[in-house]
């Protein structure tokens, strides 16, 4: 056989068909005929019969220019057609590929058979799609967990913000020594509760690196010896409950002093958390100690326990994962150190625990030392913070008295918003959603429009816009501080995308809600300077930095208090210092008004109406939440989700629930409505009346 | 007959293969199959009372993985822009693509197919958005391969849209 017809053989035997191109789209064969060939497209040509591949093939006809182009240049090498798929007579589809190419000054095209490999290549490509397809979803659900786990926020939030208010304006009654040590308590709590709050929604967010701006801009380095002391202060009693010594051991080689980069609050949460963690493992009579060590350009802190060690079959970065518990589960959920790692790692630091030599676990963080700048901003702000939390907090007048709406759904935060800036000396006024405040605003003039973003009928965000929009046209700037119940950096970026002059973040400070409001109407009505600054010697920033600082507010870590499961009554005596004034009011109107708004959602439920029954549960929730009911705030966030989700085949069963919760709810609250007032003068000195608006 | 080149183009996975599957022969398979390459259809319309020849070329879907040759799209007569309407991402790859065509060969007749809209509970493609797409000179069609819907009349407006010639 001579050569060329066994390498012809040889190619075919390959799954190659070989053709020599004579012009016009018509090629001639050269050697087999192979049997795909055949099957796609028929029989073998006869002799020198010249076969019309262009005809035959759409995509060999679109191939054959880029082909006669290359001949045409006589470029070395070859052309590739990529992969293209024809169908056989039998109904096969084939994987072919062609290339062109010259040979003896003959222009040469090599069609492949690529059946045997494609199977794998698609494999390939197949699996790696799959992945992408996966990836994607998975991304798609973590956001959704991720908006779910902001409506909790704001849902946790909202009731934290009345219960705040209530305690800065009893703070500044006149109340009895052994009152206020109780107050102080629950305001304590209160804020605790935020931070726990705010730590969850940092430590599921995936946006860390928003979160991560913030925590750069630093302006006040914490001392970490200050922090640990203030730690053990705080959990001695504790200690002490379970005959464990806890002390400050060494903390030598601290003449730079012990300011670090982070943040006061959040490293009294390490400490504790890393506390209650020796706590849970140290045996009685032994001791816990927390130490500190200058290490270069770092500040080491360790908690030594004396109790069994790591365990052996896990690795101590184990311990830091995300829901990791400990030797026989005695931690909670798995967050506390997690926790700490993310915010440790966020600051430029690390965190680690081991077993020490002579028994017993250490765990231990290290963090950047300070800059020399941040330390001295941090000197002048921690005389600052520590002058503050002495002094007993008095209402100041404001240098100048501000017309101020407030724009507010829930009517106990309405009513505590408006209550704290008249204390300051402020003209306010309330309304319950954007429609009313547009109206409001048409009809009187306000220095400021304070605009919670979440209301039925028009949302903070379309009132905002709507006031923009009119004013395109009377050349006017209304300030408008928005507030959320998220307080994030999105957040924040969002209000002023929104054309927003500034943001606050629920629960709303009485110090950071007098800073942003006066600070955004400088603007308008320059006051001399400093002004502000004997009630407040820290504000000096913009509105934007005014609101933030509501989520670095000085921290109060933790004492160890049970899981509140008072009832209506015990709840309300507590939210409100025992005012059975207030108390009797908060149940009159809710008795008054929350029966419509179940009615809303029976009708939103009727109608299958999903957008009128998330708005109509998202208020019945705000009310419910005040009497501190968590089964009816339950089952109204249940049919508020099911009205968002727009999944209504659910509803009428989640209304049966929430109907017999809320009938439960104004059983008691009717018995308080008709028990007779208490002679007795309360201790608590009542506010001055003030006609509540019904606007609902 | 009067032949007519139609692209089929979009990212992976937005159902390109399985419109022309629906197309030309009524089948739907629920299981993602990846194309590879490209694959060539026919299918005879009937176009202002004339016989048409439309050849599809299902084109693979774009990716990290793979890149689309523009050799591919020489003397297309229109081609059919498909969208995974559950997928928002697959509308900004379709119109990043789609600038690259029009850059390459010019403007050429075209049909926006937001497809799976049997999954419309899913769909994240906002009302406003798809206005703004029909102001922008789009022809826009909610197409599922799986029922059926919309499929023909998506590849008939695109044969009408082309020159008779």
């Amino acid at each position: 056989m001579p050569a060329n017809s066994i390498f012809e053989s040889f190619l075919a035997g390959q799954g190659y068909a070989l053709f020599e191109y004579v012009g016009d789209g018509d090629f001639r064969l050269i050697g087999e005929w192979p049997p795909w060939c055949a099957n796609i497209w028929g029989a073998p040509p006869s002799g020198d019969q010249l076969i019309g591949l262009a005809d035959k093939s759409p995509f060999l006809e679109n191939f054959l220019v880029d082909a006669e182009e290359f001949w045409r240049a006589r470029l070395p090498g070859s052309v590739n057609s990529g992969n293209w798929i024809e169908r056989g007579a039998d109904g096969r589809e084939i994987p072919l590929e062609a290339s062109a190419r010259s040979l003896d000054g003959k222009r040469i095209l090599l069609i492949q058979n690529l059946s045997e490999t494609f199977g794998q290549q698609q494999k390939w490509f197949q699996t790696a799609r799959n992945s992408l397809l996966e990836h994607e979803k998975l991304l798609k659900e973590i956001q959704k967990k991720e908006i779910l786990l902001h409506c909790i926020v704001h849902d946790l939030t909202q009731p934290l913000s009345a219960l705040n208010g209530v305690f800065h304006l009893l703070e500044r009654e006149n109340l009895p020594a052994g009152l206020r040590k109780y107050v102080k308590a629950g305001e304590r709590e209160s804020q605790r509760q935020e931070l726990m709050i705010r730590g969850i929604l940092e430590a599921f967010s995936s946006d860390l690196a928003a979160q991560q701006a913030r925590e750069t801009k630093i302006s006040a380095a914490p001392d970490l010896l200050a922090c640990a002391k203030q730690a053990i202060e705080e959990f001695s009693p504790a200690f002490r409950e379970r005959q464990i010594r806890l002390s400050l051991g060494a903390h030598a080689g601290g003449s730079r002093g012990w300011r670090v980069v982070g943040d006061a609050s959040r490293i009294d949460r390490i400490f504790g958390n890393l506390l209650e963690n020796a706590m849970r493992y140290a045996p009685k009579g032994t001791s816990v100690t927390i130490g500190l060590q200058d290490q270069d350009g770092f500040v080491f802190a360790f908690v030594d326990d004396e109790g069994p060690g790591l365990p052996l079959d896990q690795r101590p970065d184990q311990l830091f994962a995300l829901f990791s518990r400990g030797k026989a589960h005695a931690g909670k959920a798995g967050l506390g150190l997690y926790f700490c790692k993310i915010t440790v790692e966020r600051w430029g630091g690390a965190i680690g625990a081991e077993t020490r030599e002579r028994g017993g676990s250490r765990f231990w963080f290290r963090l950047p030392r300070a800059t020399q700048t941040a330390e001295s901003k941090a000197t002048a702000a921690g005389q600052g913070k520590s002058a503050e939390r002495e002094k007993p907090q008095k209402f100041k007048k404001a240098e100048k008295s501000l017309r101020i709406l407030v724009a507010e759904d829930a009517e106990l935060n309405r009513d505590l918003l408006i209550e704290l800036l008249r204390k300051r000396g402020h003209v306010a006024e309330g309304v319950a959603d954007g429609r009313q405040a547009l109206a409001a605003l048409e009809k009187h003039n306000f220095d400021v429009l304070l605009l919670d973003e979440e209301m039925p009928r028009m949302t903070g965000l379309q009132t905002t816009a709507a006031i923009r929009r009119r004013e395109l046209t009377t050349g006017k700037h209304q300030i408008i501080i928005g507030i959320s119940g998220h307080a994030t950096e999105d957040d924040e970026h969002r209000f002023h995308e929104a054309g927003m002059d500034a943001a606050l973040a629920k629960p709303v400070e009485v110090k950071t809600l007098y800073k942003a409001v006066e600070a955004a109407a400088q603007n308008l009505h320059p006051v001399a300077p400093h002004s502000q600054h004997e009630t407040d010697p820290a504000a000096a920033a913009g509105p934007a930095d005014a609101a933030r600082t509501s989520a670095d507010s000085p921290a109060h870590p933790p004492a160890h208090s049970p899981a509140d499961r008072d009832d209506v009554v015990t709840h309300l005596r507590r939210s409100t210092g025992g005012n059975e004034k207030l108390i009797r009011s908060l149940a009159a109107t809710f008795l008054a008004d929350a029966p419509q708004a179940l009615a809303r959602i029976r009708s939103a439920v009727a109608k299958n109406n999903a957008a009128e029954l998330a708005g109509a549960a998202h208020l019945l929730k705000g009310s419910l939440a005040i009497f501190g009911a968590p089964k009816a705030v339950a089952a109204a966030r249940n049919m508020e989700a099911l009205g968002r989700a727009d999944s209504l085949p659910d509803a009428p069963a989640g209304l049966s629930a929430l109907e017999s919760e809320f009938a439960l709810l104004q059983d008691e609250l009717r018995a308080i409505h008709s028990t007779p007032r208490p002679k007795a003068k309360s201790r608590l000195k009542p506010k001055p009346a003030r006609k509540r608006k019904r606007s609902r | 007959m009067l032949q007519k080149k139609i692209c089929m183009l979009g990212s992976f996975s937005v159902g390109k293969s399985s419109l022309v599957r629906r197309f030309v022969e009524s089948i739907f398979d629920e299981q993602y199959h990846t194309t590879i390459g490209v694959k060539v259809d026919k299918k005879v319309v009937s176009v202002s009372g004339a016989d048409v020849m439309l050849v599809l070329w299902d084109i693979y879907g774009e990716d990290a993985l793979q890149t689309m040759r523009m050799s591919y799209l020489r003397g297309m007569h229109g081609y059919l822009l498909v969208v995974d309407g559950t997928r928002r991402q697959t509308l900004d790859d379709a119109l990043a693509l789609n600038d690259r065509v029009v850059s390459e060969i010019g403007k050429v007749p075209a049909v926006l197919a937001l497809n799976k809209f049997d999954l419309a509970d899913q769909w994240e493609i906002e009302p406003a958005q798809e206005t703004q797409l029909t102001a922008a000179g789009w022809t826009l069609q909610h197409t599922s391969a799986k029922t059926g819907d919309a499929v023909e009349k998506a590849f008939l407006q695109l044969a009408q849209l082309m020159p008779a010639k």
